[in-house]
């Protein structure tokens, strides 16, 4: 893994998963709160029903003619009675608590009205002690469901992430495959360029000077459609096209003979069946880098001493070459930037993408005949 | 010194005692003696004016008010009580006399000191 897609993917997953966290803590905290009224509230209900009860006791205490009033008393429960102005008069708890200052933790506390007042009480107040186990289950609940939850949102989180960098990557990788393809084709034609006129200069007699010569032109051509090619791909969004009548058949002509360098020093064999006066309403610029991309590929898929076949007719423009083909399953591939057929050749994948581009501006179509190690046809139709 | 502490606490011993005697005197002079031959349950009368108003002081200034002026709406006892009993007599008693009398009487009545814990309920909810 690249150390940038390490940390975009350790970024991701830290927005992610505080994100997610923070939002479950909210909600495990909101629904630990309403969890726990809600069991305080069902322990309070049995305090009002310990309240009745000590009530209806008070009562019978209060009609009855012994000479000792038992008061009720039970280990769980701890109950009092406060007259009207709210002094203590008897009570269960083993210190007598103030109505003012109860000591709410850990303890529920309810306080009844007594009407009438039984033995003089206006108040009763009963108490237990808060019943912790629900509360604890509940907490021990609500942890065991923040760790499950982290472990699949970590995980989820994870490959989401793997998925958020992917584009990321495969850009990473097209931009460092193209770095080294540039550097390679740089390389090539410049090392021709320096090493004929370093031979030109060193061994050079008048009559063997046009090789040198011939070879430094076509290296300088190469150098140069490359450079048209890239500067095509970095400008093609805000390029201003200028449409103009152009004929084909006198452009394809002319590319042929630019190329013919090159074709020479493969000992290829040039087939031209070229109409005259078909004229497309076309900018020149994209006309050029439609034809010089097939031609150049043609030439360079070809196979030495094979065969290539220029076709301008007034419906389609195609170059067939004698090479290795495509297999079937990559024709499609092979349109995308970047994408080379067969990567023992030379150059950047960018030329197919081109002129897929210059084919969709102007609605022609584009189709591609192959057959693997017999050789590739690629027509541009522009009438159907 | 011994014996003059002695002597003063005893004397005072029985001047309490001799003060309590007289307020019980008084008590059942003054009230509990016409309750007794009239048979009203004075116990009752107790449990009714603590069921009203709770506390002592309360209790003995309510008793008070019915005693200095025995009206219907100063009586313990509901009004149709009186449809079949006549309002008793304002009593000729000084107003000192009647609060110790009254004390005396909530003393002698009192519930709340009657009043025992239960032993603890083992195992009970």
């Amino acid at each position: 893994m690249l150390r940038s897609e390490k940390r975009s993917l350790i970024r991701f997953l830290l927005i992610y998963l505080s994100s997610t966290f923070i939002l479950f803590s909210i909600a495990s905290w909101l629904f630990y709160v309403s969890s726990k009224h809600h069991i305080l509230d069902r322990q309070r209900e049995t305090l009002e029903y310990e309240a009745e009860h000590i009530q209806t006791q008070l009562r019978n205490l209060h009609h009855a003619n012994t000479e000792k009033l038992v008061y009720p008393n039970d280990p769980h429960i701890k109950s009092a009675i406060y007259d009207v102005d709210k002094h203590y008069i008897f009570g269960s708890f083993p210190k007598a608590p103030s109505l003012s200052h109860l000591e709410k933790k850990d303890t529920l506390y309810y306080m009844a009205h007594v009407e009438p007042y039984f033995l003089g009480a206006a108040y009763l107040l009963v108490a237990q002690a808060v019943n912790d186990a629900p509360i604890e289950a509940l907490q021990k609940n609500i942890f065991i469901f923040m760790l499950i939850a982290g472990i699949i949102f970590s995980l989820l989180g994870y490959y989401l992430g793997r998925l958020f960098v992917a584009p990321m990557r495969d850009s990473l990788n097209q931009m460092n495959r193209f770095i080294q393809d540039t550097t390679h084709e740089l390389n090539t034609p410049i090392s021709t360029i320096l090493t004929n006129i370093e031979m030109i200069e060193t061994f050079g007699k008048e009559e063997e000077r046009s090789t040198e010569l011939k070879r430094i032109e076509l290296a300088s051509r190469t150098l140069s459609r490359i450079y048209d090619d890239l500067t095509y791909l970095n400008l093609n969004h805000q390029y201003h096209r200028n449409i103009v009548s152009l004929d084909m058949g006198r452009l394809v002509e002319e590319r042929m003979v630019y190329f013919s360098a090159m074709a020479e020093a493969k000992s290829l064999k040039m087939q031209r069946d070229i109409a005259e006066n078909v004229i497309l309403q076309i900018d020149r610029n994209d006309a050029l880098r439609l034809a010089d991309n097939l031609l150049s590929n043609a030439i360079k898929y070809n196979k030495t001493g094979g065969t290539l076949t220029v076709t301008v007719s007034s419906t389609y423009f195609s170059v067939k070459d004698t090479g290795i083909g495509i297999k079937k399953e990559n024709i499609r591939m092979i349109l995308e930037r970047f994408k080379r057929a067969d990567s023992s050749e030379g150059g950047f994948g960018i030329g197919l993408d081109i002129v897929n581009q210059v084919v969709h501006a102007y609605g022609f179509v584009l189709t591609i005949d192959s057959q693997e190690n017999k050789g590739t046809e690629v027509r541009v139709t522009w009438e159907k | 010194m011994g014996k003059i502490i002695w002597i003063i606490g005893f004397m005072s011993l029985f001047l309490y005692a001799g003060d309590r005697g007289n307020e019980k005197g008084m008590l059942q002079a003054n009230c509990l003696s016409c309750h007794q031959k009239q048979q009203i349950p004075s116990a009752l009368i107790y449990k009714r004016y603590l069921m009203k108003y709770s506390t002592d002081a309360r209790m003995e200034a309510a008793m008070f008010t019915y005693m200095k002026s025995p009206k219907k709406e100063f009586s313990i006892m509901p009004a149709p009580f009186f449809s079949k009993f006549s309002m008793k007599q304002k009593m000729p008693i000084k107003d000192e006399d009647l609060h110790r009398s009254i004390k005396r009487y909530l003393e002698k009545f009192d519930m709340k000191k009657k009043l025992v814990l239960e032993k603890e309920k083992q195992g009970a909810q």
